[in-house]
């Protein structure tokens, strides 16, 4: 009941608010004409339009180029349009990997309207890597298009230091999609590198990042792809078990190494031996130990996130209020910061603010537990990754990681002499 | 083809048999994923725009900075068929005029964004002059609290980039700012 009156009094507020007719509409008696007010419509959807054709168009173009063709040539020019285009001229919003957030938070909310387009920026690309690899990486992303195209050296970072960076794309993306289900922020948006280069203003400190982003990215290949980005982490997934694969070369590896230092993302594998042949006994207990090790850290990981979720959650504006307007009632100030005179000006309540915010805190504790297993779940499989070696008999690449960006095609000597072998051989 | 006779082709066998699963996997997954969202799709929009709701607003000052666009895309809107055309005008002048002249001191906007044109007597006309408004929403102000509440925010979505989440609708302390569908088109007031 007191609820059911609450908000008639509410209701009653806002429509005093929004009706105040303090002085009575003017009879004019000189036949003044109330003016025509034009508002300008925008033309988005027709753009919408263009931006799938154009991503379809592009990553098929790249398909062809890597899978049928094995040739970077027409790459670099994808790049330099999607640069253009995705990038510049569109301002690089709604892009694929900030979508993961708008996807992510309507799986978990019906309420939410995810637009279509959002939807198959979303899909297309993960589409793609599922059949021919993460040819969207290629030179469609308008990101990892222009880290490439100021790309001119190839220094290696040391193995140890890229398995522990490329956790944190993993990492960032649970939490992407943690504050997205919660409704309190998209931090893909709000933390994204390269769009204020693109629109060529935002916040400062963010372009700065950029700019240092892109200066490292000409000396080694792609760090946003690599140690950042949440979107490439996803791909990575769909393309190690992808129908169609990038190759080398279509025909024997003659293990020259030329490859190898060609790759910008350090995709490819030099031949390893295992020298201990592992007998079966010893292949059961790591099974095993792996057994063990797993769901510990995937617990761990729960327990700690449940642990921080009350922290966590001050990430949603309403809690922050929450804790303002606690603050305000315990130890009454005159001068109220802006937040707090729009919640008392608009006639809310302590009450009705502190249910929404249990209701907030709640699914808090229940995303959290889940990122915090996902974090373990991460850790824990890249601990057993760095364990284990797999016996190569040549270069092979690593699919997960490779961005089809076809520069090995170029290095590789089986590529280039196709003509007259037989005639050199004589 | 028994990995027991053959240890040697054992791995490879499994890692095909793996990927084969992970393959699978990974495509039921796609299809599940855009099968259950598409049937939620087919009543949304093909976007969606950022729009203030004037009945919220609190004319707090945010929208004027924290746009991600130089001069941002929030601006003065001004609903004729509410405004009382009044001399005295709480959007126009600030509230200790003293003499109802238009020297720059005794007016609110800080740019000069709204004309003024004399109709009849006592009645005025005013309009805001899109490319000087900032969006500062001092008149907004003003005429809220001493006139018929005609002069509002709005975005502008010509000049709006539909950022995926608004920059000022995060710090926005009334939360009025929300994303619609485009049939509910603009908020306007005068309709
Ligand atoms: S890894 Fe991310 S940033 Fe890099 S190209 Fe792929 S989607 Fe773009
Ligand atoms: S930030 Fe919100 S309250 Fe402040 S002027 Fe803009 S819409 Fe109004
Ligand atoms: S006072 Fe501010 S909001 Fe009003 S017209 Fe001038 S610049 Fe625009
Ligand atoms: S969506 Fe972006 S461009 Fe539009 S008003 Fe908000 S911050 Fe400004």
């Amino acid at each position: 009941m007191k609820k059911i009156l609450f908000t008639l009094t509410s209701l009653l507020l806002q429509l005093a608010a929004f009706a105040q007719n303090r002085f009575p509409k003017p009879d004019f008696e000189s036949g003044y004409q109330y003016p025509d007010i034009q508002y300008a419509v925008p033309n988005e959807s027709l753009w919408l339009v263009v931006d799938i054709l154009l991503l379809v168009a592009l990553m098929s173009f790249v398909s062809w180029a890597v899978i049928r063709k094995q040739t970077r040539k027409p790459i670099i020019w994808v790049s330099v349009i999607s640069v253009a285009y995705f990038g510049f001229f569109r301002s690089g919003c709604v892009c694929s990997i900030g979508s993961i957030q708008n996807v992510a938070l309507s799986l978990a909310d019906s309420s939410y309207i995810l637009p279509i387009s959002v939807l198959l920026f979303f899909i297309l690309p993960i589409a793609f890597a599922f059949l021919f690899g993460r040819v969207f990486c290629a030179g469609v992303c308008p990101f990892g298009a222009l880290q490439e195209l100021v790309n001119i050296k190839n220094y290696k970072l040391s193995k140890s230091l890229t398995s522990a960076l490329s956790v944190i794309p993993w990492i960032y993306l649970i939490f992407a999609v943690l504050y997205a289900v919660t409704r309190s922020t998209f931090i893909i948006c709000r933390f994204d590198p390269f769009i204020g280069i693109f629109r060529q203003g935002g916040d400062f400190g963010l372009i700065v990042f950029g700019v240092l982003l892109l200066i490292t990215s000409i000396f080694t290949g792609r760090p946003f792809c690599r140690f950042l980005c949440p979107y490439g982490a996803l791909l990575s997934l769909f393309s190690r078990v992808s129908i169609w694969k990038v190759k080398i070369t279509k025909k024997q590896c003659i293990n020259c190494e030329l490859c190898h230092n060609a790759c910008p993302v350090d995709a490819i594998k030099p031949p390893h031996e295992n020298k201990v042949k592992e007998n079966r006994l010893l292949g059961v207990k790591r099974l095993i130990n792996y057994a063990v090790v797993l769901p510990v850290l995937v617990i761990t990981g729960a327990l700690l996130m449940r642990y921080a979720s009350n922290d966590l959650s001050r990430a949603h504006k309403d809690v922050r209020l929450h804790d303002m307007v606690m603050l305000q009632e315990a130890a009454p100030q005159n001068s109220l910061s802006l937040e707090l005179e729009a919640f008392y000006g608009q006639g809310r309540t302590v009450a009705e603010l502190t249910e929404k915010v249990e209701k907030i805190q709640a699914d808090y504790r229940l995303y959290s537990t889940i990122a915090g297993g996902f974090i373990g779940l991460v850790i824990g499989i890249t601990l057993i990754g760095l364990s284990t070696k797999r016996t190569r008999k040549e270069y092979e690449i690593e699919h997960a990681d490779c961005v089809a960006c076809g520069k090995c095609f170029g290095y590789c000597p089986q590529n280039k002499l196709e003509i007259k072998t037989g005639t050199l051989t004589l | 083809m028994n990995g027991k006779n053959n240890p040697k082709k054992s791995p490879i066998e499994r890692r095909k048999f793996l990927q084969m699963l992970g393959t699978a996997a990974a495509g039921g997954s796609i299809l599940l994923v855009a099968g259950g969202l598409a049937s939620r799709i087919n009543r949304a929009e093909a976007g969606l725009y950022w729009q203030i709701d004037p009945a919220k607003c609190t004319q707090c000052g945010r929208c004027e900075t924290h746009c991600v666009l130089n001069v941002s895309a929030v601006k003065c809107i001004h609903a004729n068929r509410v405004c009382g055309y009044c001399d005295l005008c709480g959007g126009y002048y600030r509230s200790n005029v003293k003499e109802l002249n238009t020297a720059a001191e005794n007016l609110l906007c800080p740019t000069g964004a709204i004309q003024r044109k004399f109709v009849e007597d006592p009645y005025f006309e005013y309009t805001i002059d899109e490319s000087l408004c900032n969006g500062c929403a001092k008149c907004v102000k003003g005429c809220t609290s001493f006139g018929n509440g005609s002069l509002y925010l709005q975005i502008k979505r010509d000049l709006c980039l539909d950022c995926n989440e608004c920059k000022i609708a995060l710090v926005c302390p009334a939360d009025a700012i929300s994303r619609v569908p485009l049939d509910v088109a603009y908020k306007l007031k005068d309709e």
